[in-house]
């Protein structure tokens, strides 16, 4: 077994949680149930991937098999890499048959035409997805392993989320190959880019709960009641109603179920400045320039929690909570012309 | 002016922590080099009793006291002090390079209105920055405070500090292109914690700021007021958040960016030592 491929499998063991090795193996498949059962899963995780290695050495594994177990980790594990999505589209509106065999006999040639030097490899998984890793190399040398762009194409759909690599110059030929594969026109990046993939993919499918779900009435809190004191019982009633009224516009406008995982959204902002005409501050009929970033390890919900916080109005403005309807989390934003003000346009 | 900005350019670019010290009893610009050699001695005798174990225990440390006499504001200021450590291989110290590990100045910027009461034992150098390991702030504050009967205390600047800071540095001229006003906001106790950066554009921002300034070569509360209400309300109108409700925790400008936690990094020579008496007068405002 070449060297090189026993000390990347012997990285990729060392990715996992102990406690998960044994069940990828299994996933994997490459090692028989007889080999698994040498190894002493309950040592430490650098014993365990050496344990490994000896039995791959056993089976003369390569690096294609490396490659597949590779892919299995981040189908686990898919928040470790950055993805941005990409549409396909074409003229013709009548959609072939998806024959998964040509497809990866176009991509690989199309790749391999432009670049000796790559490994391919393709797994395809449930809700028809196809995951496929590429190591990029160059004309003088082999394929960087270390170094892969990811690609999950869903291939009932024009919808493909690439995680490229650090090589970011490999990024139009990826783009091309796919086309190609899968017979579309042209493929572009929409605004959308997260390290959760689940999230992108509701968002990009319209799986998550949207917000015109039938009317479901929840239990006033009753802690909320209990806590307040006997006297000023009117102003306690107006805040439950002020408390039902925000939790009711919430759900109106995020819906009900749980958000999809976005970290951050950005908004370009060139919109004009507008004071009180008391102030006499600037007037300039020219746009204020400035650049919004939003960061949250779960954005959506943090945004939800900024009203009963009292730190926003409800509704939160319709910039924010159309996040997750367009599938987009940047933003170029500029003035409505002729309309009021405060209606904005996002092109 | 050129010769000013060679001396002060380390300063530059750099992050430094921020402290207030009370006043330096019996201290002397005449023993910087005693001083050296004292505050060397301590650090040896501190890394012995194994109290500077994570420092790196084949390493000589030299320390240099030197003064930067531009650095201050008037001729009624005492003029900077500045502690450097270095490093050395001890287990080389012909071959290996002198490597600066830490440093720390001390400095006053119109202080009067701390210096000018102060009895003659006493030098005021009520501001201290510092940029290095952590350990070696320990034992070289420890030294300060033991040697001349002083105390150093974090300063960390408020939203109120930093509101100030954005408009001031805001107005400053600046050769473009240069970089936009950044204000940070955190909102640490939702269940998912939010952070949302501000930018403006310079040249808007200075535009706003323009017309909110009335009174040349003065800012009054009230101007700073205004023009950070403009900035929130431009906010609202768009995400229906407000701004005040939220904890201001940084301010980044072209001239200067300042954290809460009080650390600072200036960024042009011309406005060093403009930023240092606003510094200096927050330093002076925890000592009191």
């Amino acid at each position: 077994m070449d060297e090189t491929v026993a000390e990347y499998i012997r990285r990729t063991v060392l990715k996992i949680p102990r406690d998960e090795i044994k069940t990828m193996l299994q996933k994997w498949g490459f090692l028989s149930e007889t080999q698994l059962q040498t190894i002493n899963f309950h040592q430490m995780k650098d014993n365990i991937s050496q344990d490994v290695v000896q039995c791959c050495e056993e089976n003369s594994a390569s690096i294609k098999q490396a490659a597949v177990l590779d892919i299995i980790y981040n189908h686990s594990y898919p928040n470790k890499r950055m993805w941005s999505v990409y549409q396909m589209n074409k003229t013709e509106e009548e959609t072939d048959f998806f024959d998964l065999t040509d497809f990866r006999k176009k991509f690989k040639r199309h790749l391999r035409s432009a670049l000796k030097n790559v490994t391919i490899n393709f797994r395809e998984y449930e809700n028809n997805a196809i995951w496929i890793r590429i190591a990029w190399g160059t004309p003088y040398t082999k394929p960087n392993q270390y170094k892969t762009s990811y690609v999950v194409y869903h291939s009932q759909t024009p919808h493909a989320f690439i995680s490229p690599s650090v090589l970011k110059s490999n990024l139009p030929l990826l783009c091309q190959a796919l086309v190609v594969a899968s017979n579309y026109q042209d493929i572009h990046e929409m605004e959308l880019r997260s390290h959760s993939l689940n999230s992108l993919e509701d968002m990009v499918f319209k799986r998550y709960s949207q917000n015109f779900e039938t009317y479901c009435p929840r239990p006033l809190q009753e802690s909320t009641v209990a806590q307040e004191s006997a006297a000023g019982l009117r102003i306690v009633q107006e805040n439950i109603n002020e408390k039902e009224r925000i939790q009711r516009v919430n759900r109106d406008t995020f819906g009900d179920g749980p958000q999809p995982k976005l970290e951050f959204a950005e908004y370009k902002l060139e919109t004009m400045f507008t004071s009180d005409p008391k102030l006499e501050v600037l007037d300039k009929k020219e746009p204020f320039r400035c650049m919004v970033k939003f960061h949250s390890p779960h954005l959506l919900e943090s945004l939800k929690s900024l009203a009963p916080a009292g730190m926003a109005d409800a509704p939160l403005s319709p910039l924010l909570t159309c996040i997750p309807h367009k599938a987009r989390n940047y933003f170029k934003i500029r003035e409505k012309k002729g309309f009021f003000p405060g209606s904005f346009v996002s092109p | 002016e050129d010769a000013d900005s060679q001396r002060t350019a380390f300063l530059l670019r750099k992050q430094w922590s921020l402290y207030s010290v009370t006043p330096l009893y019996r201290f002397s610009e005449a023993h910087l080099r005693d001083y050296s050699r004292l505050l060397s001695a301590f650090i040896a005798a501190e890394k012995k009793k194994g109290l500077a174990v994570e420092i790196g225990g084949e390493l000589d440390i030299k320390v240099a006291v030197t003064s930067l006499p531009d650095l201050k504001g008037s001729d009624r200021d005492q003029a900077a002090i500045l502690v450097q450590l270095s490093s050395r291989s001890s287990a080389s110290p012909k071959n290996s390079e002198e490597k600066l590990v830490w440093s720390g100045w001390f400095c006053c910027v119109a202080g009067d209105e701390l210096s000018e009461n102060l009895p003659e034992a006493f030098t005021c150098l009520p501001l201290f920055l510092v940029n290095g390991a952590e350990s070696y702030t320990a034992i070289v504050g420890t030294w300060f405070q033991k040697t001349f009967d002083c105390c150093f205390r974090r300063l960390s600047l408020s939203p109120f500090n930093l509101s100030w800071m954005a408009a001031m540095w805001t107005g400053c001229k600046v050769e473009k292109p240069a970089s936009a006003t950044e204000l940070v906001f955190s909102v640490p106790r939702l269940p998912h914690p939010l952070h949302i950066s501000y930018a403006i554009n310079l040249e808007d921002a200075q535009a706003l700021w323009d017309t909110v300034q009335k009174t040349p070569g003065e800012i009054t509360q009230e101007e700073v007021d205004v023009f950070m209400d403009c900035l929130y309300s431009h906010f609202y109108r768009h995400f229906k958040i407000h701004l005040s409700a939220t904890k201001l925790v940084k301010v980044s400008t072209a001239v200067a960016s300042a954290h809460c936690d009080g650390i600072i990094k200036f960024r042009q020579s011309q406005y060093l030592t403009g930023v240092l008496m606003l510094l200096t007068e927050l330093a002076i405002c925890q000592i009191q």
